[in-house]
């Protein structure tokens, strides 16, 4: 009787992530290793024509990742965030909550522990008790972040998509005055925070961080499958009505799982801080935040999955790092394959669901 | 007068069950204004859809202005000047009504200038006193303005046979009586207007012939309205025989009482009081948009009254609280299961886990069979309780939410429709199983669409027309009473 209006305003982007938890058992595996190849392949033709003997360039990738202790250790330091900010993207889109804010949440959170770990007032405390405040600081500062977009959802209705994407440059903004003004290394005169010192994570070069993205894996498989939350993630991402007639009101299901998603990216800033880079810099953002995104995708929106894709395109990424050094090998490459993999693993998953 | 449009041995049917149209029959006149009267599901919507190219019949001729109808497309339709307005309107919300009147009447490539676009709303409306804000987008325009500039949409492409559906439901007395008045000089100007209304009022208000649909089949084929009265119409509504003696089943009605219902008001609905005992069935009778849907919502806790209260045995129903809602033994079955009751991507099993369960399930292949029970007790068809819900027949579906709702000897079970689209024995389960929770000592609210089937079933009978509920009728019952009061009889 009145002018039907459609209840979600995300749709396309609905439609294209969704599938990714629903997809029957072979094509689960079969598309991301598919669109990987043929990422490889392409990847391997745009080298040819650049005068690189693919081949040869590939063997130097392989060679850069597994013929070296070095590479390995590399490979599991740049999937740690990784594997912890995906598994935060997993929840939030298994519940079909398509926030793209993880970028901003990784800046928050790393700026929080980080600007806790070399306060002044704090500078006597123990290592590790600096190290566990400034993560505990990190997650909270992530969820802030992040429940600042669930509450202009629940509140006025905005596109979670929208508000967590523009978030985003909120927290570049701040990175770039932090490093400048707020926790700037006094004694330093390029544009950058104090090293955290004692508050870093035990181990060089493999920092413990990995350990941890290692244990949340099965933990929040655990969560997804045997838990009430769990169950509720996924009847939110089935169906929000539902959910209301039995369960509890989807905002807050929906809120949760914005602040565990922030939580992970949170946490993962201060853990490369704390287990890599030492000290914020104005270029410590490097679209992690971003590639997690892939990594959940391809990973097929489980935890594990998680994990194989994080290693996956780390390696990659290590592996070409190598090979530039052998070869002339623009640097482009590497985000040339990674964009490859996102348009191959989205026509795949569109082809695989047409077939049904 | 000439004839407008002539249907003839219309046949449509949807899925399995009885047709939607089952060989009818229709002829329009130019110069008339056509009641289309009957009960939901009669099958008025349909025939009109078909006539207006939304639709195609499986079987039988339309002929319209001398032609047959080959191409069943809104477009072709159109041409041949017969417009629709459905009860949804078909309006862009975000563009203006000139604007939504070029996009469905382009003049040359251009966009139209604003001037331009009043120029052409102000002139229509004038020539048909329809009027309507130009420079407001549609969302903002009150209910009436927008339906009202749907007509205009029609009209500025020349209809000569207009099929409004409902068209009154969302319109205040005036606003109704006015666009009667409307309709009454179109069909003067040589149209064809078709209404299509189950208010028996509005039928001697301004309609000249009447036809009445019942189940799919005309039962009153064009006679003029003045040979009717109110009763002979709602008879032929709702049929006349009364309800097949004795009802299935009768207990005890004098039971604790289990639900009350206190003054209890929510938008449409009016403040309303109810009570109803352990073991007995309230059936809940009247045409879509009455207010049910705010006393479904009401009754299952999720929406709170404005005003008054909505108590099941002594303690306030909890709101917006679902999970304490079941604990408290209260069963919903929604009216659209697969909206608000079914998650299809998910399995048999973990469907019937929702609402229930711990904090920690326990793993799949025990969740599985722990399912298994209930799944066979319930003789829900499919291939393990591993399978999506979305494989499900409408009956399995069904049959799975009421296995999860009557699951622990409910309280109080709120039933919408639960036979609605279901083959006999499905139904026929499904009823079994909700009087046999009745008789264990639930009290049951159970609204339904088909007076048949309430009859059947229903201790006492409530009536919902205008918001309003009538004084309970009890057995047996009157069906004539019943349809005029179905038929708003008790306003004017």
């Amino acid at each position: 009787m009145t002018i039907t209006e459609q209840p979600t305003p995300d749709r396309p982007v609905d439609r294209l992530l969704s599938g990714a938890a629903e997809r029957p058992g072979l094509a689960r595996i079969a598309v991301p290793a598919l669109a990987v190849l043929g990422a490889l392949v392409i990847g391997g033709v745009l080298m040819g024509i650049e005068g690189v003997a693919p081949l040869s360039a590939y063997g130097e990738v392989v060679r850069g990742v597994f013929g070296r202790t070095r590479g390995l250790i590399d490979t599991a330091i740049i999937a740690t965030p990784l594997v912890l900010i995906g598994l935060g993207i997993t929840i939030a889109y298994r519940a079909r909550v398509f926030t793209i804010g993880a970028e901003g949440q990784y800046i928050a959170g790393a700026l929080a522990g980080t600007a806790l770990a070399t306060a002044g007032p704090l500078a006597g405390l123990p290592g590790p008790v600096l190290l566990i405040a400034g993560l505990v600081v990190a997650v909270l500062a992530g969820s802030g972040l992040a429940g600042l977009t669930a509450w202009l959802q629940s509140r006025f209705g905005a596109s979670v998509v929208i508000t967590s994407l523009l978030l985003n440059y909120v927290a570049a903004a701040a990175l770039a005055w932090a490093v400048r003004v707020g926790i700037r290394d006094p004694g330093s005169f390029t544009p950058q925070s104090r090293d955290v010192g004692a508050a870093a994570l035990p181990g060089t070069p493999l920092h413990l961080g990995f350990l941890v993205a290692l244990v949340a894996v099965p933990v929040v498989a655990i969560v997804l499958r045997r838990t009430r939350f769990g169950l509720r993630v996924d009847v939110l991402g089935a169906n929000p009505e539902v959910l209301a007639v039995t369960e509890v009101r989807p905002a807050i299901t929906r809120m949760i799982v914005l602040l565990v998603a922030g939580g992970f990216a949170g946490l993962a800033g201060f853990v490369e801080v704390a287990g890599v880079t030492g000290r914020m810099t104005p270029a410590f953002a490097t679209g992690y935040g971003f590639t997690a995104i892939i990594v959940a995708l391809l990973g097929g929106l489980r935890p594990l999955g998680v994990l194989i894709a994080a290693l996956v395109l780390a390696g990659i990424t290590v592996g070409f790092d190598e090979a530039e050094r052998a070869f002339v090998i623009p640097s482009a490459t590497v985000g040339v394959i990674q964009a490859l993999i996102v348009v191959f693993f989205v026509a795949g998953d569109a082809l695989s669901r047409r077939e049904r | 007068m000439t004839e407008a449009a002539v249907l003839t041995g219309i046949r449509r049917r949807f899925g399995a069950g009885h047709p939607a149209l089952d060989g009818v029959d229709l002829e329009l006149a130019t110069g008339e204004v056509h009641a289309l009267l009957g009960e939901n599901g009669a099958g008025k919507t349909t025939l009109m859809r078909i006539l207006a190219g939304l639709d195609r019949p499986d079987d039988g001729e339309v002929v319209v202005a001398g032609e047959p109808v080959t191409a069943f497309t809104p477009r072709a339709q159109r041409a041949r000047g017969v417009a629709m307005v459905q009860q949804h309107f078909t309006l862009v919300p975000t563009l203006t009504a000139g604007e939504n009147l070029a996009l469905a009447g382009p003049r040359g490539r251009l966009r139209p200038g604003a001037r331009q676009l009043q120029r052409r709303v102000d002139e229509l409306a004038g020539r048909f006193g329809l009027p309507v804000r130009a420079d407001a987008p549609v969302a903002e325009l009150s209910v009436g303005e927008q339906q009202r500039l749907e007509i205009l949409r029609a009209l500025d492409a020349d209809a000569r046979l207009l099929i409004l559906d409902e068209p009154t439901a969302v319109l205040v007395d005036d606003e109704a009586q006015a666009l009667l008045d409307v309709c009454r000089e179109l069909a003067a100007d040589g149209r064809a207007v078709v209404i299509i209304t189950h208010r028996l009022g509005e039928v001697f208000a301004g309609c000249d012939r009447v036809t009445v649909l019942r189940r799919g089949a005309v039962v009153c084929a064009g006679e003029p309205v003045a040979d009717h009265d109110r009763a002979s119409l709602a008879a032929l509504m709702v049929g006349t025989t009364n309800g097949a003696g004795a009802p299935a089943r009768r207990t005890q009605p004098d039971g604790p009482v289990r639900l009350r219902v206190t003054g209890a008001a929510l938008r449409r609905l009016q403040p309303l009081d109810l009570e109803v005992g352990a073991g007995e069935v309230l059936g809940v009778a009247g045409v879509d948009g009455n207010g049910q849907a705010e006393l479904e919502a009401l009754l299952a806790g999720s929406a709170a009254p404005e005003r008054g209260t909505v108590t099941v045995d002594g303690a306030p129903l909890p709101v917006g609280r679902p999970r304490e809602r079941i604990a408290r033994r209260i069963a919903y079955v929604p009216s659209d299961r697969y909206r608000h009751a079914l998650a299809r991507p998910l399995s048999l099993a973990d469907n019937l886990e929702l609402g229930r369960g711990a904090t920690w399930r326990p793993g799949k292949a025990r969740r599985e069979q722990a399912a298994a029970p209930a799944l066979d007790a319930w003789d829900v068809r499919a291939t393990g309780p591993g399978t999506p819900a979305a494989a499900l027949s409408g009956g399995n579906a069904q049959k799975l939410v009421l296995a999860r709702e009557l699951a622990g000897n409910p309280l109080l079970v709120v039933a919408a429709q639960p036979t609605r689209g279901l083959d006999p024995e499905a139904a026929r389960i499904i009823t079994r199983r909700i009087l046999d929770a009745a008789a264990a000592g639930a009290a049951v609210v159970w609204f339904g669409a088909e007076l048949d089937e309430l009859f059947a079933i229903a201790d006492r009978l409530v009536v919902l027309a205008g918001g309003r509920a009538t004084e309970p009728f009890t057995p047996p019952y009157d069906r004539h009473a019943v349809g005029i009061a179905m038929a708003g009889g008790h306003d004017s």
